[in-house]
């Protein structure tokens, strides 16, 4: 097979995968609330990166990868922490979080990193098109490979933890009734959310991972009420526009990671426009047909 | 899985590959591809015929903020070899051009240097500075280490290759001379370069220059409020005519030092724009790495090169007529 075919079949699956992770996950995050998380632990990852570079002394990305995992899980925890404990809502909660570990950040980076080129972007955030120069392990690209075993992490606890996901999400107080910790599945979803984002960010950048965590739930929300169909579409929507993308990319010379984010946007506006004109068509007759 | 296999039919249906090895590819001409457009310059030099370099970093672009496009796919992908700045200039694509040199030659242009002439970005680590182009004859050891190691990956193109690079060290050597000339006639106390980004610490080391950035190499290191008011009174105790700013950095922190220095009646100007991490549009003078070595150095001579400011100002203007990106912002006090 041609090169240009395996390099554009690479990229559309790494694509895929991290649209299938951030559907399903997204979905749960959209019923909770909590659907920027992914552009809150872009950001709040600054500080492990920095943390990172003063303890190794190296702009790799193996130490600043391990930092961002750990604050990405801190980040998570302390959201459900403020949350909890502040009663406040889950957007204000990532704001209080995810602003405070920036600013650490960039407290540590301008008066301990000397004249280091130290940021997300130059240290951790990776470029999609570039998967397919990885080295390859079981015949792909090691980001597509990790990339593929985070998915199967993320399928494998949303199945055998499904109940406990659908009665949290939505009837916490009935889930409690039944003995289930609200808290803690909450830790086992952010967690999954937190490791996800992080390992998708090192391999395919930032932009790519917020939109995959927002879009496709959110557009399967415009058509479906049931979970599992919910999941189903998202994760539909999420491989489309990571193969619409690709092409969109490919035919205007764009950069690939931006082109799938646009067609997503596409998708979702359509969608919004023609469930709105079928409510309308739908209420018009109904009021009509009475008199 | 079913829905990639049948993906891959259309596809593969869909975009034939022009990607048959040719036999005469020893005889033809070498497709090179590089980071920025001061290594495309230097590659050029060096292959001339022999070469086609195209710069993924075009005039203007920040390494800092470069995205890759699809087609910069196929142009790795055809490239015969591939040259890159190094010393952590590129971020994170580094790890992906190094994975690359398994298939095919991959250059460093920063791994040519002599270890001890470069400079650590920070004493707690062994990160290297990687703005290795404003130091003219630093460069030109590297163009001279460059075209000896593409002579030993392609041999048959040697003597040229070697005649090229002898050519443009000649270039970069005389040019050398002519900016240790330019900032000689500097008056020493006015020899302090301050600008947005510390880009700048190989220039001053090499032409005796002291050098402060208001911000880190890093753009998102924020500005110390403290450091402002040291360099408001640093500039105005050593009465520093200029200031500089740089094309891909935010200027605002610079124009907050420059109020500063106002209000304390030292009359500072903004110098005009520095060519930093990429050079000037293709086809101008900027547009080559010796002119943007040289339209710096005609803007930092005329800020700083009268020791004061009355002076100072009919020079600036001659300066920012033939500067191609921005227009000084200079304060009338």
């Amino acid at each position: 097979m041609n090169t240009e075919f395996l390099d554009a079949f690479w990229i559309m699956l790494t694509g895929s995968l991290v649209a299938v992770t951030g559907a399903l996950l997204g979905c749960y995050l959209l019923l909770r609330r909590l659907s920027l998380i992914g552009d809150a632990i872009s950001h709040a990852v600054l500080p492990g990166i920095a943390v990172a570079f003063l303890m190794t002394g190296s702009l790799s990305s193996v130490p600043a990868l391990l930092g961002a995992a750990v604050v990405g899980l801190l980040c998570t925890w302390a959201i459900e922490t403020v949350q909890h404990r502040a009663g406040v809502q889950g957007d204000a909660a990532m704001g209080i979080v995810f602003t405070f570990l920036f600013a650490v950040g960039v407290i540590l980076v301008s008066s301990l990193a000397g004249n280091a080129d130290l940021d997300q972007e130059c240290v951790l955030y990776g470029e999609l098109a570039f998967v397919i120069f990885d080295q390859t392990v079981l015949g792909m690209p090691v980001s597509t490979a990790i990339l593929l075993a985070n998915l199967l992490l993320v399928v494998a606890v949303l199945t055998f933890g499904y109940r406990g996901f659908f009665l949290t999400t939505f009837d916490p107080a009935f889930a409690r009734a039944l003995g289930f910790s609200t808290v803690a599945w909450h830790y086992v979803l952010m967690s999954l959310v937190s490791l996800s984002s992080v390992v998708s960010f090192e391999s395919v950048g930032a932009i790519l991972v917020v939109a995959f965590l927002v879009g496709p739930a959110a557009i399967a929300h415009l058509l479906t009420d049931r979970l599992p169909m919910m999941l189903l579409l998202a994760a539909l929507i999420g491989i489309s526009a990571s193969v619409g993308g690709y092409f969109l990319a490919a035919a205007l010379n764009a950069n690939i990671a931006g082109a799938m984010t646009v067609v997503l946007g596409v998708e979702f506006l359509g969608v919004m426009n023609v469930q709105f004109m079928r409510k309308r068509w739908r209420v018009t007759p109904s009021v009509a047909s009475p008199t | 899985m079913v829905l990639w296999a049948a993906l891959a039919g259309l596809l593969a249906s869909g975009c034939a590959g022009n990607e048959t090895p040719s036999p005469e590819k020893e005889q033809a001409v070498l497709n090179v591809v590089v980071t920025t457009g001061m290594l495309a310059d230097a590659v050029r030099q060096i292959g001339g015929e022999r070469v086609q370099v195209h710069a993924l970093m075009g005039p203007g672009v920040d390494p800092h903020s470069y995205t890759a496009s699809q087609g910069d796919i196929a142009r790795l992908r055809r490239a015969d070899l591939i040259v890159y700045n190094g010393l952590h200039l590129e971020g994170k694509m580094q790890e992906v051009l190094q994975n690359m040199a398994q298939t095919k030659p991959v250059l460093s242009f920063g791994e040519g240097l002599d270890p001890n002439r470069l400079r650590k970005v920070s004493s707690a680590s062994d990160a290297l500075d990687p703005h290795i182009w404003f130091d003219a004859a630093l460069w030109e050891s590297g163009v001279q280490a460059l075209a000896l190691r593409m002579s030993k990956q392609f041999p048959q193109h040697r003597e040229p290759f070697l005649a090229g690079a002898a050519r443009y060290g000649e270039t970069l050597l005389a040019l050398d001379q002519e900016l240790r000339d330019v900032y000689a006639a500097i008056p020493q106390e006015n020899r302090v370069l301050v600008t947005s980004h510390d880009a700048f610490e190989y220039f001053g080391a090499a032409y005796g220059f002291e050098v402060m950035g208001l911000q880190g190499v890093s753009t998102v290191a924020e500005f110390g409020l403290r450091d402002m008011t040291d360099m408001v009174n640093l500039l105005s105790e050593r009465k520093i005519p200029a200031v500089f700013v740089e094309s891909s950095v935010p200027h605002r922190s610079l124009q907050s030092v420059v109020e500063g220095c106002r209000q304390k009646g030292h009359p500072l100007v903004i110098g005009g724009e520095l060519f930093s991490d990429a050079m000037g549009p293709e086809g101008s003078p900027e547009g080559t790495y010796v002119g943007m070595l040289r339209h710096n150095a005609a803007l930092i001579a005329a800020a700083l090169g009268t020791g004061g400011v009355a002076g100072g100002q009919s020079r600036i203007d001659a300066a920012a007529q033939d500067q191609t990106p921005a227009t000084p912002q200079r304060q009338t006090p």
